[in-house]
């Protein structure tokens, strides 16, 4: 078993022109399913790649169980990878593709051939091992890479996007699937993905990756209770939180017509309400003193979710003013498009009785409420 | 025609099977475009194969058909010393025979340029300036045959020649000689001429073969535990074999039809003595050079067909 450690490790191209990950320092413990998730070019698959050995860092250290690999081949970290176009070997049948690490590695056939059937076995492509990569559907191909993949027994097991080539349905069962798979063999595990619900449904911690930088580390629940940065806050969910800018006047947080929130009940809020972190920040400073700390331009965020609608001005809480811009009734919910000094904000509600251009009023409680300041960090 | 009989013409039209009549009018579509190609391939193709086929068997004077005389001219053209020199084949001693010659290019030369090319086309795949590399190799392909043969009388020049040149240079001085005029040696110089110009041809092949290769597999081999070696023979090889086929059997067609570089070289005669004559060079003498022996050169001509034919055949078939 292996635990992965990555120290201040950036990846430059085309001579530095190009930065794809920048001083990623991460630990992943021993077991562990982490989850890189960003956007598009973030650089979460180099991360991965760099993980794997198929590039290497121009600066930082990799470590495996506090041996450092950094500028060793792939196979002599003995990681085993699933690429987003399972990149099985079209001129070999599926028993050979799976067979192959073994093959490479000079185990006798026999022993080969009955761990080809084991492992066939347990990913449920028993009958397919005669055929060729070309006559397998999406999902099967799916299952042969994830086969050759597991059948060495790899210290690390690493998933670059490999759900994303599967129809909606299949992409669901064979979440749920790895996920047993990894709980059952118990492989660490790096997985890079762009879809959110992915990241959230499979992951032990998520990776959060922006530019190529990370954002914020943390298991799901708290990533979308405790986003860290405006950033997060604004990727992971779905719809995602909505960020209310305003700036800071005498202990409330104006939003001009829209009327304006106490600033002290929504920090304090946040503080007592954090999950993980209780203890106060490290340089001994206190919630008030942070409060006052916020200057100028801050955003306020509130999801979608924890957005109630009225028509009537509430007297008491949290109340801001908004029109109605669209309502879209999606069965399980309707979602409500505010528009807040010209910003559009999103409310799932449990059902639609306003209607379009009207005016209303969002309330939320203290605790549903997110402080982030002029640099997009989360206040309290 | 009454109205009655107009209704009763069209609904018989429509009682007709439809397709039918869109068939026959599609095969005369068909008919009609094919016309001027198949006339051409007739012409210049089909019709002279027949021509020969047919002549082969009759005595000829000099352009004029005379009469039937059975397998004369091919009993005559095999036991020819200049198609296949047997007594001299065994002694290993040249001239062996055009026909000899030709195989002799077909088993140095095809070998020699598909590994070749193979060798540059996996050097220069992940090299900076591959492109200009590869035009650098694939220009002298791109020159007609004529002149390749005439490059290599300058570069096999006893005096000026940058071949000699060379041997002098590395202290092999006593090797310099007429490599092209000296009947011994000259057919390998020759061939590795021809090397030279065809190596282009096979890199290219391959060369877009090895870019149609998902970069994927090669990273998935080596996660795997594959190294240099083994991904070559397990993933690369495999992948480029449908290309080396048509490496292969394009580079025995064209040594079969070997004609320009040993023209340039040994002229009609094919060298000194006839000594790295081809097929080619002995169709040409037969058909053009006094004594002219029409039916002769219709024989060789057809044994380069033979040779050559289902090898095409084979190629155009492919997939």
């Amino acid at each position: 078993m292996t635990s992965i450690a990555m120290g201040g490790v950036s990846k430059y191209f085309d001579a530095g022109e190009t930065v794809a990950n920048y001083r990623l320092t991460l630990e992943v413990v021993d077991g562990e399913f982490l989850v890189f998730l960003g956007p598009s070019g973030c650089g979460k698959t180099t991360a991965l790649r760099l993980i794997a050995g198929l590039e290497q860092p121009s600066e930082g250290a990799i470590y495996f169980d506090n041996e450092r690999v950094d500028g060793r081949s792939p196979s002599s970290r003995n990681v085993a990878m699933v690429f987003q176009n399972y990149a099985l070997y079209p001129h070999m049948t599926v028993a050979e593709n799976i067979g192959y690490p073994l093959r490479v590695r000079g185990v006798p056939p026999d022993e080969r051939d009955r761990k080809v059937e084991a492992v066939t076995t347990l990913l449920h492509i028993e009958d397919q091992v005669e055929k060729k990569p070309a006559a397998l559907s999406g999902g099967q191909r799916q299952r042969v890479a994830l086969a050759r993949a597991i059948i060495r027994e790899p210290s690390v097991f690493l998933l670059d996007e490999p759900l994303s080539n599967l129809d909606a349905k299949l992409r669901q069962e064979m979440r749920i699937e790895l996920k047993r798979l990894q709980n059952e063999l118990d492989i660490t595990t790096v997985y890079v993905t762009h879809n959110q619900e992915e990241a959230m449904s499979m992951a032990d911690r998520v990776v959060v990756m922006n530019q190529g930088t990370i954002q914020q580390v943390a298991p799901p629940q708290e990533l979308y209770e405790r986003p860290r940065t405006a950033w997060v806050a604004r990727f992971i969910g779905s719809p995602p939180m909505n960020l209310f800018e305003g700036t800071r006047q005498n202990g409330s947080i104006d939003f001009g017509e829209a009327g304006a929130v106490e600033l002290d009940s929504v920090v304090r809020a946040g503080e007592t309400d954090d999950p993980v972190d209780t203890t106060p920040p490290e340089d001994g400073t206190t919630a008030s003193v942070v409060t006052s700390d916020v200057q100028g331009e801050v955003a306020l965020g509130v999801r979608p979710e924890d957005l109630t609608i009225t028509t009537s001005r509430p007297t008491t809480g949290n109340v801001i003013e908004g029109r109605v811009d669209t309502v879209e009734p999606l069965g399980e919910y309707v979602l409500v498009n505010v528009t807040v000094n010209d910003q559009l904000v999103n409310a799932k509600l449990a059902d639609g009785t306003v209607s379009r251009d009207e005016r209303v009023y969002l309330t939320f409680d203290n605790d549903d409420a997110y402080l982030y300041d002029e640099n997009g960090e989360l206040v309290g | 025609m009454s109205l009655r009989d107009q209704l009763d013409a069209v609904i018989a039209d429509t009682d007709r099977p439809y397709g039918l009549a869109v068939d026959r009018d599609k095969a005369i579509a068909i008919a009609v475009f094919l016309v001027p190609g198949l006339t051409l391939f007739t012409i210049f193709s089909v019709g002279p194969i027949a021509y020969s086929a047919i002549g082969s068997f009759y005595s000829w004077d000099t352009f004029t058909m005379e009469h039937f005389i059975g397998l004369d001219n091919w009993i005559r053209s095999f036991t020819d010393p200049l198609i296949v020199n047997w007594s001299n084949m065994r002694e290993l001693q040249y001239p062996m025979g055009a026909l000899t010659h030709n195989l002799l290019w077909v088993v140095l030369h095809v070998p020699a340029s598909t590994f070749l090319g193979l060798a540059i086309a996996l050097l220069f795949a992940d090299l900076k300036g591959r492109r200009i590399l590869r035009s650098m190799v694939f220009a002298g392909f791109t020159v007609p045959p004529i002149v390749i043969g005439l490059v290599l009388m300058f570069v096999y020049d006893p005096q000026a020649g940058i071949f000699n040149e060379f041997l002098r240079v590395i202290g092999q001085g006593h090797l310099v000689r007429n490599w092209t005029q000296s009947p011994q040696v000259a057919i390998y110089a020759l061939i590795a001429g021809g090397i030279w110009v065809h190596t282009g041809f096979s890199m290219l092949l391959y060369s877009s073969a090895l870019s149609a290769i998902d970069p994927s597999l090669i990273e998935s081999a080596k996660v795997d535990g594959a190294g240099a070696w083994r991904r070559f023979w397990d993933i690369i090889w495999p992948l480029v074999k449908p290309v080396t086929a048509v490496v292969v059997i394009m580079g025995i067609i064209w040594v079969m039809r070997m004609f320009d570089i040993v023209y340039a070289a040994g002229g009609a005669a094919g060298g000194p003595n006839h000594a790295y004559s081809v097929l080619g060079i002995e169709v040409y003498r037969a058909a053009f050079r006094p004594q002219i022996d029409y039916g002769m050169a219709m024989v060789v001509a057809l044994l380069q067909l033979f040779i050559v034919a289902p090898l095409a055949l084979y190629i155009a078939r492919m997939r």
